[in-house]
């Protein structure tokens, strides 16, 4: 079956035109490990590489660049910023002949701003200082990110690279989203993208892994960003709003197991679901099963969030006899540590469920 | 990039009280990885402040310093940097830059940083650089007590120091910026 499977799936890719429909269904069966199936489909169906083969090269070759002019404008200190300017202004002429005179070193007046002690707002001194608290936040949470796995975790130039890679991605993520900067977790969100781009077994992609790789966890996140965003928490794109809608997903797929959570042993779903969303399952189960939860929910014609609120109901679901058996602290306990689980069963069982009526009234 | 913080003769609290307030808003944690201090500070306060500042803390002995086990010059190498400290109340004639030069040489250090003249001064010789942070509070010196407060902030970035110098002059803080590389095949010694 698995045999079957990949050739279907790299028969779909190898079209010129690629029928992104076609590709959704064979990839919510699960892609296959192997090759850079996985890495290939995730990218066409976020959005990242378009339908038309032909015109993979140009885009790739387009994005990367701008990822590193990116980088270029943001991420590096003012020093390396002043040096290139300085770099790009004098002739060697000059140089030789100031390096050689004794005497008095030339001084230079320099503005209120361009200096490193500057608390000028406006100066790139000051606003680099400001984010060395937001980068030491992300060092640490990539520090315990996958800490059983050699890729991410360890002293190896190999483990390093890959967490300078990450922080690189999450680093630029917060600047050019100031309202929501950086949040403890985005780290595991981006790992398993990070994850499968660097592994494609094409050479010039996993190079480009982290290029790659933010511009496909921008996507990733794009229907889902605000739930990082405290502010909004209680309003219509919130945290909240989302958990009410797995709330209201779970009363009418079971309204026993609904009626035991919200009020028997009093679970709301706040109290688990929080992360469980806004971290896309990253924190629940393995990177394999995640790896395998994601080609559903990237894929599914419902939408990665839509897709998501079923799976959570399907985890509810899943363990309904003990949920039912157990009090508040034991649910809670349960819910907090998912248990292992078959991930085929668990997705069969989110795609079977009733969908949800409040989403297509609000979608409508 | 790595900050380095040149300071001194301070000479609180007997020719004066504090840092000038300006200097001291500037002056936060988080932004310097290594101070070097000429000396004379000269009480034990004076140092701990400077920790606050930043862990990496060297200094050397100034002849008014409270605290006599500071030594009377220091090395240290800052990425691709020797740099030497020494208060200078040791080099005679006071300030004089061919004298200063031999202590340079001595230590074999690419920077010099020395003081006692509360002068700020940053000078080239073939032996390498030469700075004098000035006084961080405007003491009154041996020579003058017409004394701009001043002290210095240097970018050690690869082969290359850019060298802040702050100084406060009617009341405002007037920044100038120095650039000098190192040629990669100096300092035979």
């Amino acid at each position: 079956m698995l045999i079957i499977h990949y050739y279907c799936g790299t028969i779909q890719i190898s079209q010129k035109e690629i029928n992104l429909e076609k590709l959704q269904r064979i990839a919510s069966t699960g892609i296959p490990e192997g090759g850079n199936l996985r890495a290939t489909v995730w990218k066409l169906i976020l959005g990242y590489l378009p339908p038309s083969r032909d015109l993979w090269e140009k885009e790739l070759s387009e994005n990367r660049k701008k990822y590193a002019k990116l980088k270029e404008e943001l991420l590096l200190t003012p020093s390396e910023l002043a040096r290139m300017k300085e770099e790009a202004f004098q002739s060697n002429e000059h140089n030789n002949a100031h390096s050689d005179t004794a005497g008095p070193l030339i001084r230079h007046e320099i503005s209120h701003e361009d200096h490193p002690l500057s608390l000028g707002k406006a100066s790139v001194w000051h606003q680099y200082f400001e984010h060395t608290e937001i980068a030491e936040q992300i060092d640490r949470d990539l520090q315990r990110t996958h800490p059983e796995m050699k890729f991410f975790s360890g002293e190896s130039s190999f483990g390093r690279k890959h967490r300078e890679s990450m922080r690189n991605v999450l680093l630029l993520f917060s600047k050019l989203n100031p309202a929501i900067r950086y949040v403890q977790g985005m780290n595991e969100v981006l790992a398993p993208l990070y994850y499968v781009f660097s592994t494609d077994t094409d050479e010039k992609n996993a190079s480009n892994a982290e290029a790659d790789s933010f511009s496909c966890f921008v996507l990733l996140l794009s229907d889902s960003v605000d739930h990082f965003c405290q502010q909004l928490d209680n309003s219509s794109v919130g945290i909240l709003s989302t958990l009410s809608r797995l709330s209201d997903l779970l009363k009418a797929n079971d309204e026993e197991l609904w009626r035991h959570l919200e009020f028997t042993s009093k679970v709301k779903p706040q109290y688990y679901g929080f992360r469980w969303i806004t971290l896309l399952l990253t924190q629940e189960f393995n990177l394999q099963s995640i790896l395998r939860i994601w080609d559903s929910l990237i894929s599914s014609p419902f939408g990665i969030q839509e897709m998501l609120l079923r799976v959570c109901c399907a985890m509810l679901l899943c363990v309904k006899s003990r949920l039912l058996s157990g009090d508040f602290a034991a649910n809670l306990k349960l819910l907090q540590h998912y248990p292992e689980i078959n991930i085929e069963h668990l997705l069969q069982v989110a795609q079977d469920l009733t969908p949800d009526t409040s989403y297509y009234r609000m979608s409508s | 990039m790595v900050l380095v913080l040149a300071i001194g003769d301070l000479h609180i609290p007997h020719r004066a009280p504090d840092l000038p307030p300006k200097f001291k808003s500037m002056l936060v944690p988080g932004k310097i990885q290594h101070i070097i201090c000429t000396g004379n500070l000269c009480i034990k306060e004076v140092h701990d402040y400077f920790k606050t500042l930043c862990p990496d803390l060297h200094i050397t002995r100034g002849e008014y310093d409270e605290d006599s086990h500071y030594p009377e010059n220091k090395t240290l190498t800052i990425g691709q940097f020797k740099l030497g400290i020494c208060h200078g109340h040791q080099v005679i004639p006071w300030g004089d830059l061919d004298s200063l030069a031999m202590v340079q040489r001595q230590l074999d250090v690419d920077i010099l940083v020395t003081g006692h003249t509360h002068q700020f001064k940053a000078y080239k010789h073939e032996g390498g650089v030469v700075i004098n942070p000035g006084s961080a509070t405007g003491a009154f010196s041996s020579f003058t007590y017409d004394v701009n407060p001043s002290f210095v902030l240097m970018d050690i970035d690869g082969l290359r120091v850019v060298v802040y110098v702050y100084e406060l002059i009617d009341g405002e803080v007037k920044v100038d910026k120095i650039d000098f590389k190192k040629t990669a095949t100096a300092s035979a010694h």
